[in-house]
């Protein structure tokens, strides 16, 4: 069975260049196409509120790229494969690029509604400091190469606790904010247009972060190979 | 008679160099097996390996009959580790430190035997003196107190003669490398004292056998041309 | 679980003879809290509402540079693979050094409360608020001595530590504040804080207790 599904998925993955680029490609075109022309304007907002077609999916990208490092992470410890390390470093470096742009969208859709541009709502706050264990992450790994096992180990072990810990924080935050009035956020339910467009984003931004994690990833695995080699070559020369 | 380490195709990578290639090894009880080769061509990490203290990345290993991926902790009973460091607690005196490590190996009556080591390598009037004061050559006879605290069967040396005296060298002989019933594996960069202590000879080049001399030991031996390969 | 205790044993030792570090986090702790004095000018009965937050950052601050002490020491001097090569389980290791550095820390930091009563004068030593840090206390000294296992060869560690446990350090900022206020009677809200506190560091504990053999491995 496990047989099976690994070859499954090393089918799948073999069509990713072919397949994922148009797709992608595609469905972005598409997702501007509707956040700029087609999606509704919004009535109290305003032309700013288009940017929730990036802000909303890039805050579910950047959890979805952690889950990636977390699976990673356990995959190293459980294997000590250390392609498992490269996916891991990959995810990481998309993650935080797709929490920055959440944070940054967040900003500026947030100086004209709430006139300021941190309001310190707790999704917003939650997701900078997954931004900060991001960074801390990569921090940790960058110490040393990209063959050093231990360092590998180490930065499994951090992201693990940091993914268990993502819970935890995102509630604590939220129960904090309830001590201070909230800015007003519209709420209630999307008109189907925005709807649509919305669903075609999240569709469309997922996908991309899944195009680069793999992209990084295979570039992390090829530095290491790289590292790996000019490591292997020194020695040589040294005889 | 039994063996004391038995390694099959030990393999350690690290990154893309081979380390460790393929090292297969049958070392009896009581041997005393010298480890040999130019630097770099991988006895400490060899010794590091039969140590526990990095993983192989291929093979097996047992030491004293307690396989390395079933029961470490059996296997870590039986062996007594001198590495580059003399891993001891410099804050602490050689007989807190003894005291502690008996502690921590189950030793019965750690106070006695801890003083007892601590006569034997000379360290006896110095015993309540912070480590960190000490000479290299007194922490080296710290170290050799601590690897033979449990009294293991089986010792793994790198390089023990670091920094002692003609007095060490003699202790060093006397505790360690002709300590009767007991298997040792040591590296070694003094080839001539080997004579002295050593039953055996296993070279290594390039983390392959290169040769086997001596009474004790088993092993198979990477040929010239493979090796230059 | 003598392994347990002869860690313990070591580890307290190795403390006491480190007393002068010891003394400079339990200094450092005091002057963050003239620093905290002179920066939001803390001087009157105004001050009450600010000092659960005053109280727990300096901990925090005082404590997670502290801890990153705990394994790196060990793993510099060579005596972190005296231990691995014990015939002991590793969580007995982790077990004994996060035991002294929360004792420790505690010390640090009843010291630090009692300062601060007689600074801003108010009556911070009560049972409820001891409870409140020794769980917070063994929190986060669970997961920064987990973090500790870094290594010898980094550079910035003593900055780097803190930034790694920080973050996840959040909920037990939070809750332990807010649940220094409800014992101070301050307003708290209506979260039940002390719970969180309480879940985060059993949360803390068990995970790094489950994880620290898996970071140290070979």
């Amino acid at each position: 069975m496990t047989r099976l599904v690994l070859q499954t998925t090393k089918w799948i993955y073999g069509w990713r260049w072919l397949v994922l680029p148009p797709v992608v490609g595609a469905l972005m075109l598409a997702m501007l196409v509707g956040a700029v022309v087609v999606a509704p304007r919004e009535v109290v907002e305003g032309e700013v509120q288009r940017l929730m077609y990036i802000h909303v999916p890039s805050a579910i990208s950047g959890y979805f790229a952690f889950a990636v490092v977390f699976a990673a992470s356990v995959g190293l410890l459980w294997t000590r494969d250390m392609r498992f390390d490269a996916v891991a470093r990959g995810a990481a470096t998309v993650g935080v690029l797709f929490t920055f742009m959440m944070l940054t969208t967040g900003a500026i859709w947030g100086k004209p509604i709430w006139g300021t541009y941190w309001a310190w709502d707790a999704r917003i706050t939650s997701t900078l400091i997954l931004f900060l264990l991001y960074t801390a992450y990569l921090l940790a790994r960058s110490l040393a190469d990209e063959l050093d096992e231990q360092a590998a180990r180490y930065s499994a072990v951090y992201a693990i606790v940091a993914f268990l810990d993502i819970p935890i924080i995102n509630m604590s935050v939220r129960w904090w904010r309830t001590l201070h009035p909230q800015p007003i956020v519209v709420e209630g339910a999307l008109p189907m247009g925005m709807q649509i467009v919305l669903g075609l984003s999240m569709l469309a931004i997922v996908l991309l972060t899944v195009w680069l994690i793999v992209l990084r990833a295979e570039t992390e695995g090829i530095g290491a190979r790289a590292t790996a080699l000019r490591a292997a070559l020194d020695r040589r020369e040294g005889e | 008679m039994s063996t004391a380490i038995e390694m099959r195709a030990l393999t350690k990578r690290y990154g893309g160099t081979t380390v460790l290639d393929r090292v297969t090894c049958s070392i009896e009880a009581g041997a005393k097996v010298a480890l040999t080769g130019a630097n770099g061509a991988g006895k400490s990490t060899l010794l590091a390996v039969l140590g526990t203290l990095a993983a192989a990345s291929d093979g097996s290993f047992a030491i004293a009959g307690h396989e390395a991926e079933r029961d470490a902790a059996g296997l870590r009973r039986s062996i007594g580790v001198l590495a580059h460091s003399p891993m001891v607690y410099e804050e602490l005196t050689p007989l807190e430190n003894l005291r502690f490590f008996a502690r921590l190996y189950g030793v019965e009556d750690g106070e006695a035997r801890a003083s007892m080591l601590l006569e034997r390598v000379g360290l006896w009037r110095r015993r309540h003196e912070p480590t960190r004061v000490l000479s290299r050559g007194m922490h080296q006879r710290l170290a050799i107190a601590r690897a033979l605290v449990h009294d293991p069967r089986v010792l793994l040396l790198d390089e023990p003669e670091t920094g002692l005296d003609a007095e060490g060298l003699a202790l060093l002989d006397a505790e360690l490398l002709r300590a009767p019933s007991v298997t040792v594996l040591a590296a070694t960069h003094q080839l001539a004292r080997t004579a002295e202590w050593a039953e055996a000879r296993v070279t290594l080049h390039r983390g392959r056998i290169e040769a086997v001399e001596g009474t004790g030991v088993m092993a198979e031996v990477a040929t010239r041309e493979a090796v230059r390969r | 679980m003598s392994a347990v205790a002869a860690v313990l044993e070591k580890d307290l030792r190795l403390l006491w003879r480190h007393r002068s570090g010891w003394l400079s986090a339990a200094t450092f702790a005091a002057i963050s809290l003239l620093v905290y004095a002179f920066a939001f000018d803390l001087v009157g009965d105004e001050v009450r509402p600010l000092l659960p937050g005053v109280l727990w950052v300096t901990f925090l601050f005082a404590g997670t540079i502290a801890c990153s002490r705990a394994f790196t020491d060990e793993v510099e001097q060579g005596t972190f693979d005296a231990l691995l090569l014990a015939p002991v389980p590793r969580t007995a290791l982790y077990a004994g050094k996060v035991l002294a550095n929360c004792l420790a820390l505690l010390a640090v930091e009843v010291a630090v409360m009692l300062l601060a009563t007689i600074l801003f004068n108010q009556t911070l030593i009560s049972p409820v608020l001891l409870l409140d840090v020794t769980v917070g206390t063994v929190g986060y000294v669970s997961l920064t001595t987990l973090l500790s296992t870094l290594g010898a060869r980094v550079r910035a560690r003593e900055v780097l530590l803190p930034v790694l446990s920080l973050p996840l350090l959040v909920p037990l900022l939070i809750a332990g504040v807010r649940a220094t206020d409800a014992a101070l009677e301050l307003p708290a809200g209506s979260a039940p804080w002390t719970l969180l506190l309480v879940v985060f560091t059993l949360w803390s504990l068990i995970a790094s207790a489950l994880l620290f053999p898996l970071a140290v491995e070979r």
